[in-house]
């Protein structure tokens, strides 16, 4: 029993290196749940996930990463009358037509907020690049709302952050981009932009896929007497309920989508297919023909229905006879469903992902001022060998220093062992919490190693001098001294890093985060433990002597 | 039995004044070097520079790595953004990535618009393995994070030395040792012309850790154990030297190593550390050293 009491701490350090080598090589032996533990992609992961549950990050598994900003500017302090969370009032939405009209932005690039609280204060975000924050100050005062140029501000509400890296979420999913995250970030100077990270894909893929808002409306055009050719709004993403998946046109080139209108939307979808003629063939089999002139639509003749992507007329086709049959005689409205149709694959493709995403986004990502990296699967794998090996040698560096000095390999091996159970011990951490592994954060293990093995000597330097260590007292007070330099150390060590873990910089936050959560594990299991190895190590000697 | 011991140095042959005089006179030529860079090199007498010359991680800019049969000029040439510079990666560094009479390039530019530096990378048919690209803004941003940083750091780290010894000489002793170790490395960066990135940030900072460390034993060894002022340093010099030396060795090793693979994160920090270990030696057992001795003999009666 007094074995036991002795020795818990090497029992212990023991225990721990027991459960991280289990939670590094077992598979489904961490505790991840949710994106992470499914965002093995096959193929770009799979030699990865064949030895550890270790994840990599995008430097060592390869992928793409997107930093930027959010486009828009902010009025604060805007006296708008209170109401419940987030709804849209009648004040709001005659804030947001005013400036929509003074501005010339599109109507999705304004959005009002009305106070959750009876004595707040609302907000108006335009998402525009633009649009200056004196515009919007002045478009405000003329509206009669007191705000001055200083409640103006770049950027967007914490709301809009938030409903971006939700779209943004759901846009990645429904792509085929899996094990994707977004997040948003503040750097030091307060600057707030979002993080979005896709593994094993290229960059082009990623920014295809979040550079596009979204926005599809789907548009009756028809001539107009005046010559003009007139395009009325008669879908939005609000009216739609079903999406179906892009695919081929049965017998014909050309690839479609389609789109099912919800129930009560379907009187007025109904109405404004009437108002723009859908409903009246214009060819004698009874079909709507459509010329639709992209270069200049004023010269496009004949009646079309028109989908627009971002405000971008993607396709402009007539009707088939079927469909103006039923939209004649109402009984659409029995299955309130139309295809839109494209010419080539990627836009029926760009509609579909646009319209699963649930909402546009809120606004648009700024990717002037963004920060951007991408690597090959292959770069990658190039960097996760040769950073191993670098590990590797710098462990027998140290480990032949080590010897060098003590010479007696009874000391020196259990420190390099030791050493090396610090690393196993955070390597179980990082698998078990699912921590992405980065070149920065081989270099923060190198670090670990460092620290730990200086003070596992300051510790044998103490226990091992010259007089013995027969009693317990005199071994607790050594170890004592020396741990009290140990935890001066660490202590300096986690201050100087701790502002890394909060300062958006990126590579440096995993970076202080291995070093000091390693420092942790260092101070707390291992360097003690190291300790009682020394002891019984003297110990023996000194009853072998006697 | 050993085969390396830690040498007994003779601290009584030299003065205090000789001892703090050649680190002062090395963080003076650092210090030198910094603003002689910051007035001349980085920016002029009337509108000072930069002391350092940042890396595109601060200045904004983008980086590819491509694979190419190409020469390093032809490479150069093959953009029309024209790069800063074109490096090639280290002989036989490269895994199964690149093919026979191939190299890899590190090619860096000012301009951020990786979309179209791509786009001319494949179109003068190069394998692109990686690019990267920091706007000047984020570059900005970073700069002030990364200053921030350390010197929230440096402070935090004086603020705990200050607490533990709690008096003034021993504690500035130390926080002028970690100063000139973060000093010296930041001058010979501008010497050896490594640029400042993340990557070096960090090591400034690890090294606030690791200088630490033997100053803290020293002055510990001094100040509050029993033992005559030159036994105690013999001691905390075996013990503190073999600590610095073995972390020295590693990062050695790292640094050659990591450059040979062209990992170049790795590599910079691993210079830098052996640079700021090296100065680390010098300031301990020869700065820190005589202030404690002076605070010891003379100092403490005053």
């Amino acid at each position: 029993m007094s074995g036991l009491r002795d020795n818990w701490r090497i029992i212990l350090l023991v225990v721990l290196a027991l459960g991280s080598t289990v939670t590094l090589l077992v598979p489904g032996a961490t505790v991840a749940t949710g994106d992470n533990a499914t965002a093995q992609p096959d193929g770009a992961n799979a030699s990865a996930a064949g030895i550890t549950n270790l994840q990599y990050g995008i430097q060592l598994d390869g992928g793409s990463r997107i930093r930027a900003p959010i486009v828009g500017t902010t009025a604060e302090n805007v006296g708008i009358q209170p109401v419940g969370a987030g709804d849209e009032t009648n004040e709001t939405i005659a804030i947001e037509d005013e400036l929509v009209s003074q501005l010339g932005v599109d109507p999705v690039d304004v959005n009002a907020r009305a106070p959750n609280e009876p004595n707040a204060d609302g907000t108006v975000e335009v998402y525009s690049e633009n649009v200056t924050q004196a515009e919007l100050a002045a478009a405000l005062q003329e509206q009669g709302y007191d705000v001055s140029e200083s409640d103006v501000r770049d950027g967007v509400t914490r709301a809009t952050r938030d409903e971006m890296v939700e779209v943004i979420d759901e846009k990645l999913s429904q792509s085929a981009l899996s094990g994707g995250s977004v997040q948003s970030a503040q750097s030091a100077t307060g600057q707030n932009f979002v993080v979005i990270e896709a593994p094993g894909r290229d960059i082009n893929e990623l920014r295809s896929i979040v550079a596009s808002r979204g926005i599809v409306r789907v548009y009756g055009g028809y001539a107009a007497d005046n010559g003009t050719f007139v395009r009325q709004q008669i879908v939005s993403r609000e009216d739609i309920d079903g999406i179906g998946n892009a695919r081929k046109v049965d017998g014909r080139q050309g690839y479609q989508v389609s789109v099912t209108i919800r129930d009560d939307a379907v009187d007025q979808f109904l109405e404004g297919v009437r108002a723009t003629g859908l409903d009246e063939p214009n060819t004698a089999r009874g079909a709507i023909s459509c010329e639709y002139n992209a270069e200049n639509p004023n010269q496009s003749s004949g009646k079309c229905l028109i989908a627009s992507l971002n405000n971008e007329v993607v396709t402009a086709k007539g009707v088939s006879q079927g469909l103006v049959g039923l939209f004649a005689d109402g009984s659409f409205a029995n299955d309130p469903t139309f295809v839109i149709e494209t010419n080539t694959r990627e836009e029926a493709r760009n509609i579909e992902l646009s319209l699963k995403a649930g909402q546009p986004l809120p606004a648009p990502l700024d990717f002037q001022n963004a920060q951007t990296t991408s690597l090959e699967p292959a770069l990658a794998d190039q960097f996760k060998t040769n950073s191993l090996i670098t590990g590797i040698i710098a462990v027998l560096a140290v480990s032949i220093a080590v010897y060098l000095r003590y010479g007696d390999p009874r000391v020196a091996v259990p420190m390099i062992v030791t050493a090396l159970s610090e690393v196993l011990l955070l390597l179980g951490f990082v698998s078990a919490i699912q921590f992405p592994l980065d070149l920065s954060h081989i270099a923060g293990f190198i670090a670990v190693i460092g620290t730990g093995v200086d003070d596992l000597i300051i510790i044998a330097d103490e226990i091992l001098q010259r007089e013995g260590v027969a009693t317990g007292r005199v071994f607790q007070n050594r170890f004592r001294k020396a741990f009290w330099v140990i935890g001066a150390a660490a202590a300096t060590t986690i201050i100087a890093m701790s502002p890394l873990t909060v300062l958006g910089l990126g590579d440096l936050t995993g970076f202080a985060i291995i070093t000091i959560v390693g420092v942790l594990i260092g101070v707390l299991i291992t360097r003690p433990a190291y300790g009682d190895i020394l002891r019984r190590l003297v110990l023996d000697e000194e009853e072998r002597s006697e | 039995m050993n085969a390396f011991e830690v040498p007994e140095v003779d601290y009584d042959q030299y003065t205090n004044r000789q001892l703090a005089a050649v680190p002062l006179a090395v963080l003076a030529l650092a210090i030198l070097i910094l603003v002689g860079w910051s007035l001349f090199v980085s920016g002029s007498v009337a509108s000072p520079g930069a002391p350092v010359s940042p890396g595109i991680d601060f200045t904004g800019g983008s980086e590819l790595t491509v694979v190419t049969s190409m020469s390093q000029s032809e490479v150069g040439d093959a953009f029309q953004t024209e790069p800063i510079s074109v490096q090639q990666a280290a002989e036989g560094a490269e895994a199964d990535v690149v093919g026979e009479g191939e190299n890899q390039y590190i090619v860096r530019f000012q301009s951020f618009d990786t979309e179209s530096l791509r786009d001319q990378a494949q179109s003068a048919d190069m394998q692109l393995l990686s690019s990267s690209s920091t706007s000047a803004t984020f570059g900005g941003d970073n700069q002030l994070t990364a200053v921030v940083g350390v010197l929230i750091a440096f402070a935090g780290m004086s603020a705990i030395v200050f607490a533990l010894f709690r008096s003034f000489v021993p504690s500035i002793a130390v926080v002028v040792s970690a100063f000139s170790d973060i000093v010296i490395p930041l001058a010979a960066m501008n010497v050896l012309g490594i640029e400042l990135s993340l990557g070096t940030v960090a090591a400034l900072l690890m090294l606030i850790g690791y200088s630490v460390d033997s100053d803290i034993l020293l002055n510990n060894h001094i100040l509050r154990r029993s033992g005559s002022f030159y036994e105690s340093v013999h001691r905390a010099m075996e013990t503190g030297v073999t600590m610095t030396i073995t972390s020295l060795s590693a990062m050695a090793v790292m640094a050659v190593v990591a450059s040979f693979f062209n990992i170049q994160l790795m590599a910079s920090i691993g210079t830098v550390l052996v640079i700021g270990l090296a100065a680390d030696l010098m300031n301990t057992y020869m700065l820190n050293l005589s202030l404690l001795r002076w605070y010891k003999f003379e100092g403490v009666n005053r």
